[in-house]
């Protein structure tokens, strides 16, 4: 294997140093996808600046507004104490990625700049209408996530810029979600993956806000707006439900390789769909009224 | 690029001269001689390379060696008591036939180690899902889970 340099800065003013002591250095967090490239000689960098040293990239914080460091590791969001209460669709994503021993080192922020069409925490984060902010040399900006991903493995992210948090609106008290995921086993990538959340009318039954996405079904991570809008402040029957599976289906641009199909697919996502509506909301013409 | 790094090998302070592209898989076995580590797939499919790093388990083969300074690390040699007395896991693994060549088992019990280690008296689902990232092309799995039930009771007999 080819040598490479591996740096390991403490702070942001240490790394903008280093980008320009090392041009065309790469960032590192916890490696369970750049690991496996260098592997697989896909990549041969010159030089890998570590983010795992920089204080100001992890830490939880919980307020109005959420903020997660971008190098939380999977682990720590399942184990943290509250999260799992506050945004159950993320634990539950989280559940679903890799096995332990990746889950102890992959971090949310490699999850999201990997840009991977299947990055499991992607969808509850697009459901929950998370902004990312993108750190460089001349400052920072925050950038929502739905418009993050710009093609498989490519982000929005300029040369040299870092990814440092994660925030997002804490949701309300009248909010329902769920995260469903379709692997060849336990431990795999996703076929399909799915995410939905609603939140509910006090007036009776509707939704006054509905966020689907959907996973490695398009090139990048996707928000169903279409369908969103179909659903939302609508009544809700069986044929709403219909139409509303028939189009998402409609709408993704799935592909055929190596761990399914474009035709299953599609359809696991209307699937899902429907699914999840019957879980969170309504099943056989009944209205949920507890979650 | 080269560089010494210190840490904690199964409870002794080590320091090894290291190049910057190593894995900690690549030191363990190597200049360290700890080669009950070892290498399946390198891409952290298999879990053979598991060793646990500040309590958790994690796949050597993906591991930078550059960023083990200062870290406490657990091999599956770090398991044997004194007059190479086998640990209450190993010992399970030995009676319940969790192994048979033997290539997954350390991997296999340092994530069953690590699970005990904060979960004592875990469920059959919580120890299927602890296992889930090492594979073994030969038991079948089931005899890996009785033996890791087993360790939990007798774990609970020693304590
Ligand atoms: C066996 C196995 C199973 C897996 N299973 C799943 C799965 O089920 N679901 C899933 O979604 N993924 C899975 N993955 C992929 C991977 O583990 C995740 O995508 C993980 O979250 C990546 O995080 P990391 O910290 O390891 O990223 P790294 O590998 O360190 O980085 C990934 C990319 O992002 C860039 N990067 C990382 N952090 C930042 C940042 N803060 N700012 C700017 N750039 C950054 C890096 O330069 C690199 O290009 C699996 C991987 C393996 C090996
Ligand atoms: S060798 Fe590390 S997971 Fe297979
Ligand atoms: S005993 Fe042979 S691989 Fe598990």
């Amino acid at each position: 294997m080819n040598g490479y340099d591996y740096l390991i800065p403490k702070s942001f003013t240490e790394v903008w140093d280093l980008n320009k002591k090392f041009p065309g250095a790469g960032y590192i967090a916890g490696g369970t996808d750049l690991m496996v490239r260098i592997k697989q000689r896909e990549i041969r960098p010159r030089a890998l600046i570590s983010l795992r040293s920089i204080p100001e990239l992890s830490g939880i914080d919980i307020g109005d507004t959420i903020r997660l460091g971008a190098m939380t590791t999977i682990t720590d969001l399942i184990q943290h104490p509250e999260l799992g209460r506050i945004l159950p669709v993320l634990i539950q994503a989280a559940k679903r990625l890799g096995g332990t021993q990746i889950r102890n080192v992959a971090t949310l922020g490699g999850n999201l700049c990997n840009c991977s069409p299947c990055a499991d925490t992607a969808l509850p984060l697009l459901v929950l209408e998370a902004r990312v902010v993108l750190k460089g040399p001349e400052g920072a900006r925050e950038v929502p996530l739905s418009d993050f991903f710009v093609s498989p493995g490519e982000s929005c992210l300029l040369p040299g810029e870092i990814l440092t948090d994660i925030l997002l609106d804490r949701p309300s008290v009248d909010t329902r979600s769920v995260f469903m995921k379709k692997g060849r086993v336990r431990m795999d990538l996703a076929i399909a993956s799915f995410a939905l959340l609603v939140e509910i009318k006090s007036s009776g039954p509707g939704c006054s806000k509905v966020r689907i996405a959907a996973g490695s079904v398009a090139p990048v991570p996707l928000r169903l707006k279409e369908v969103e809008q179909l659903l939302e402040n609508t009544g809700i029957s069986e044929e709403i439900f219909l139409n509303a599976q028939k189009m998402a289906e409609g709408i993704v641009s799935p592909i055929t390789d190596i761990r399914s199909t474009e035709d299953y697919r599609r359809r696991i996502v209307g699937v899902y769909l429907k699914r999840a509506l019957r879980k969170l909301i309504y099943t056989n013409g009944e209205w949920h009224k507890e979650k | 690029m080269r560089k010494e790094i210190h840490f904690i090998l199964n409870g002794s302070a080590v320091s090894v001269l290291v190049e910057a592209h190593k894995r900690l898989i690549d030191i363990l076995r190597d200049p360290l001689g700890h080669k009950g580590t070892k290498e399946g797939c390198g891409e952290g499919e298999c879990g053979a390379c598991t060793v646990i790093v500040d309590g958790r388990a994690v796949n050597s083969c993906l591991y930078p060696a550059f960023e083990i300074e200062g870290k406490n690390v657990t091999t599956i040699e770090g398991l044997l008591g004194s007059g190479n007395r086998l640990s209450v896991i190993q010992q399970a693994f030995v009676e319940k036939g969790g192994i048979q060549c033997g290539f997954c088992t350390p991997g296999m019990i340092l994530s069953a180690k690590a699970l005990l280690d904060t979960n004592p008296d875990p469920g059959e689902e919580e120890i299927r899902n602890a296992l889930v990232g090492n594979l073994c092309r030969c038991t079948g799995y089931v005899q890996i889970i009785e033996s890791v039930k087993e360790a939990a009771e007798k774990g609970k007999e020693i304590k």
